[in-house]
């Protein structure tokens, strides 16, 4: 009972204790932020900041101590200066000397000091703004300029070199922000130029002493500037106008010379030039002219009647040596033979000349067949375009093609002249000149691989020795007619062969020359000549080159042997039978030593030209009068 | 002969007021100089202060109060009302104990980066300096007893604070002692100088 009362009491006791504890009383906080400030260096004044009161009424003393000294003083002023400051005056004031200061919180809980300060009052002057600041506008009207005075604070002793103050200048205009601060030393005058006419001015002024802090800026003075720049509005006319004289003057000249200034900044761009094209019949539209020069009038042809280009008989153009041959040969077939002596021209054909024809017309079944089937003696003068490139690419092929039948399987009811490679052994593989005279029939041709009705095509290629001089090249062909009888009659026409007919082996002869560009002079068709006939189955031909064909486009109509038209790209010759002399076009023969020959002008594929030229070897023998000489001719290369 | 008079008078008004203009010269020439030295001293204490630490900093400023500078025995007017008490005379001999008492010490100001080399040489020129126009505007031979009694004893409390161990402190003493005498010196010359110029305001 008792120890509960007493343990009761005791917790009211302590109850009572912390109540009392917690009443909020409580020693003052401590001071802080002690700031002192002399204005001239010879007072100064201390500020501090105080703690937290603690509840209770709390007293701040400031208590300082000299350097060297232990004494400790106490604030003299605490009024002058303010709440929480001490003031020193100038009897407590010294300079050089280190005070050390403390502010000490006093209530009735108990009392807090500070951290101590030192100072030295040297340090820590921070002098009153320049006085009487004066801003004048000086009165020079052309350009005016600011002048500032001003008067030290009144507190700092400059005078007698006590403090030695240096101030600075700031102006700015009246509706801007930024400042323009200008130093002016020790001076207390200042000049400022450079001003905006009409403009407002703010100006202030501060000091500083040589060690010690910057004073705040003077009231702002306020002054107008005059308006001393001129608004000369007749200038700016006057340079208006100037200019655009200028431009009116520069604008005239150039639309005078529009044109060459035009050509000098866009030249013209060359137009094309094709040799062949006329540009005016380009402009004007008329297709047909600007492709004439292009286009082999012949091709393709327009008439779709073969029975047109049925060949009854082949011109074979012999050279003069086989004169002899060609005299039998008119014997033996002079009512086939047309005397083409007289009947040169420029169109004709090579042999059209000189050659005889040796083939009658379309009534002989074998005579003509014989006669066109004579690969030999029989000129073909195809017409070919015969190029270098073309031949290149695809050979003529002297078509042999044994056409012996009539039914020859062309589906083109083409005449195909039964033309035989003589010698199967012969390759096709161009004859060497040195060669041939024993072999003879080296041409081109591919025989016995033929079948009649087959239209074998070989290809042979020119010889790769084909010179420059020669543009065409030539295939020799030797028709085997060993096998036709039709060859036979035509062997007598082989005078016109250059070949020996007679010969077993054709004796390939050539004339390597005559094929100058120039003489093969023929047109656009394609010309197949046989230059020789060698043996009765052998019929050198070569082509004509296509360049000189042009030149001597001349329709034959007169006459009446037949030539190679064309030669089919695949194979074939065409032979054109008399008939059809209208459409052929016969290329003159050799003025010089070519003249004698019979030619046949392979044919070729397609030049440049883009002439597709078919020929179908019309053999009149056959149903068919297609010779294919593709097949037949190799070339021989010189 | 009233012209000779005249003519004589003027020639001496000019020759006397040649030294005043000479003194002048000497002056600024003597208060730039010191302007300098007193840069150079803030420029290497800040440094050094800078070099401390925080609360090295506090302690050195509390080890400052008890040390004193070693030209604490040459009094020198602490207050303005005091300087202007005294002759331009005894200002110039203050001031020229202050620099010699320096002229030996500043060679061991260590620390920092610097012309530290450079302050002896510039305190002897000062020191020439202030003699020459102490002798320029020594008119009265009674103080220059009083300046020769005050040159007993240089260096007075150097040797004693030699003994000191802990070389930071020195060195902020040594520092702190140097800017305020630098500080001591121009302003004692600034206002010597404004005594003697011809002008009531001083502008400098």
């Amino acid at each position: 009972m008792k120890k509960a009362g007493e343990v009761v009491l005791l917790w009211l006791l302590i109850l009572f204790i912390q109540i009392a504890a917690g009443e909020g009383y409580s020693p003052p906080g401590k001071p802080t932020n002690i700031s002192c400030r002399s204005p001239e260096k010879e007072t100064f004044t201390c500020w501090w900041k105080p703690g937290s009161d603690g509840g209770l009424p709390t007293t701040y003393a400031l208590y300082y101590r000299k350097e060297g000294s232990q004494r400790v003083f106490e604030c003299p002023d605490y009024k002058t200066a303010g709440k929480n400051s001490c003031f020193f005056s100038k009897n407590v004031t010294f300079v050089w000397v280190n005070y050390n200061i403390t502010v000490v919180a006093t209530n009735s809980r108990g009392r807090t000091f500070s951290d101590p300060v030192d100072i030295d009052v040297v340090y820590i002057v921070k002098p009153n703004p320049p006085e009487e600041v004066v801003v004048n506008v000086t009165e020079d009207k052309d350009w005016p300029f600011l002048q500032v005075s001003w008067k030290p604070p009144k507190m700092a002793d400059t005078r007698s070199g006590w403090i030695t103050l240096i101030y600075e200048v700031r102006l700015k205009l009246e509706n801007k922000n930024k400042w323009e601060e200008l130093s002016a030393g020790q001076r207390k005058t200042l000049q400022i130029y450079s001003l905006r006419s009409g403009g407002t001015y703010d100006v202030q002024v501060r000091c500083k002493p040589d060690h010690g802090f910057w004073s705040e800026w003077s009231p702002s003075s306020r002054v107008k500037v005059p308006e001393y720049l001129p608004q000369e509005r007749s200038m700016w006319i006057l340079i208006v106008v100037f200019a655009a004289f200028i431009l009116v003057i520069f604008i005239w000249m150039i639309y005078m010379n529009f044109h060459s200034v035009k050509r000098y900044l866009l030249p013209p761009v060359p137009g094309p030039k094709i040799k062949g094209i006329d540009k005016q019949l380009l402009k004007s539209g008329k297709s047909e002219d600007i492709f004439s020069s292009l286009v082999v009038s012949d091709f393709p042809p327009t008439t779709s009647n073969y029975e047109d280009f049925l060949v009854e008989y082949l011109e074979v153009y012999v050279p003069e040596q086989r004169e002899l041959i060609m005299d039998e040969g008119k014997d033996l077939q002079d009512d086939s033979f047309k005397t083409e002596n007289s009947t040169c021209d420029n169109d004709s054909g090579r042999g059209s000349c000189d050659s005889h024809t040796l083939l009658t017309d379309k009534g002989g079944g074998d005579k003509e067949d014989g006669q066109q089937s004579d690969p030999e003696g029989s000129q073909a003068e195809v017409d070919t375009k015969s190029q270098e490139e073309a031949l290149e690419e695809e050979l003529l092929a002297c078509s042999h093609e044994n056409v012996q039948s009539p039914n020859i399987s062309n589906e083109e009811k083409v005449k195909s002249w039964p033309l035989f490679s003589p010698l199967p052994q012969y390759s096709l593989s161009p004859v060497n000149r040195p060669n041939p005279p024993k072999t003879g029939k080296q041409h081109c041709l591919s025989d016995s691989l033929f079948t009649p009705n087959s239209l074998s095509s070989y290809f042979t290629q020119p010889g790769p020795s084909t010179t420059k001089g020669f543009r065409s090249n030539y295939w020799e062909c030797s028709f085997d007619h060993k096998q036709s009888h039709p060859l036979h009659p035509q062997s007598a026409a082989h005078e016109h062969l250059q070949a020996q007919n007679d010969l077993n082996t054709p004796h390939v002869d050539y004339m390597g020359v005559p094929l100058d560009v120039h003489v093969l002079n023929v047109r656009p068709s394609e010309y197949v000549e046989v230059q020789r006939v060698s043996d009765e189955d052998g019929v050198l031909l070569h082509p004509v080159s296509p360049s000189q064909e042009s030149s001597r486009t001349v329709s034959h109509q007169t006459e009446d042997y037949s030539r190679v038209r064309m030669v089919n790209n695949d194979n074939g010759l065409l032979l054109l039978q008399r008939d059809a002399i209208e459409e052929e076009k016969s290329m003159c023969p050799y003025q010089e030593d070519v003249v004698s020959r019979a030619s046949i002008t392979p044919t070729l594929q397609n030049s440049a030209t883009g002439i597709n030229t078919a020929l179908p070897i019309l053999d009149e023998s056959a149903a068919s009068g297609y010779v294919d000489t593709a097949t037949m001719f190799g070339l021989p290369t010189y | 002969m009233d012209r000779a008079i005249l003519l004589l008078s003027v020639m001496c008004l000019g020759v006397s007021s040649q030294p005043i203009t000479d003194s002048q010269r000497m002056f600024s020439i003597a208060v730039s100089r010191v302007q300098h030295l007193h840069l150079l001293a803030q420029r290497f204490f800040s440094e050094f202060e800078s070099s401390l630490q925080t609360e090295e900093q506090r302690q050195l400023n509390k080890i400052f109060l008890q040390d004193f500078c070693n030209s604490d025995y040459i009094i020198s007017p602490i207050d303005k009302h005091e300087t202007q008490r005294s002759s331009v005379l005894k200002l110039l001999s203050i001031s020229y104990r202050l620099v010699e008492s320096w002229e030996f010490p500043s060679r061991s100001l260590s620390g920092g980066s610097g012309p530290r080399t450079q302050i002896s040489p510039k305190l002897t020129e000062l020191k020439t300096g202030i003699m020459l126009l102490i002798k320029a505007n020594q008119d009265v031979p009674e103080i220059f007893t009083d300046t020769s009694n005050l040159q007993l004893a240089p260096y007075g409390n150097y040797y004693q604070s030699l003994e000191a161990d802990e070389s930071l402190r020195r060195t902020y003493e040594l520092l702190a002692c140097f800017k305020k005498d630098m500080h001591k010196v121009e302003t004692y010359l600034t206002v010597a100088k404004c005594r003697l110029s011809p002008e009531a305001n001083c502008t400098l």
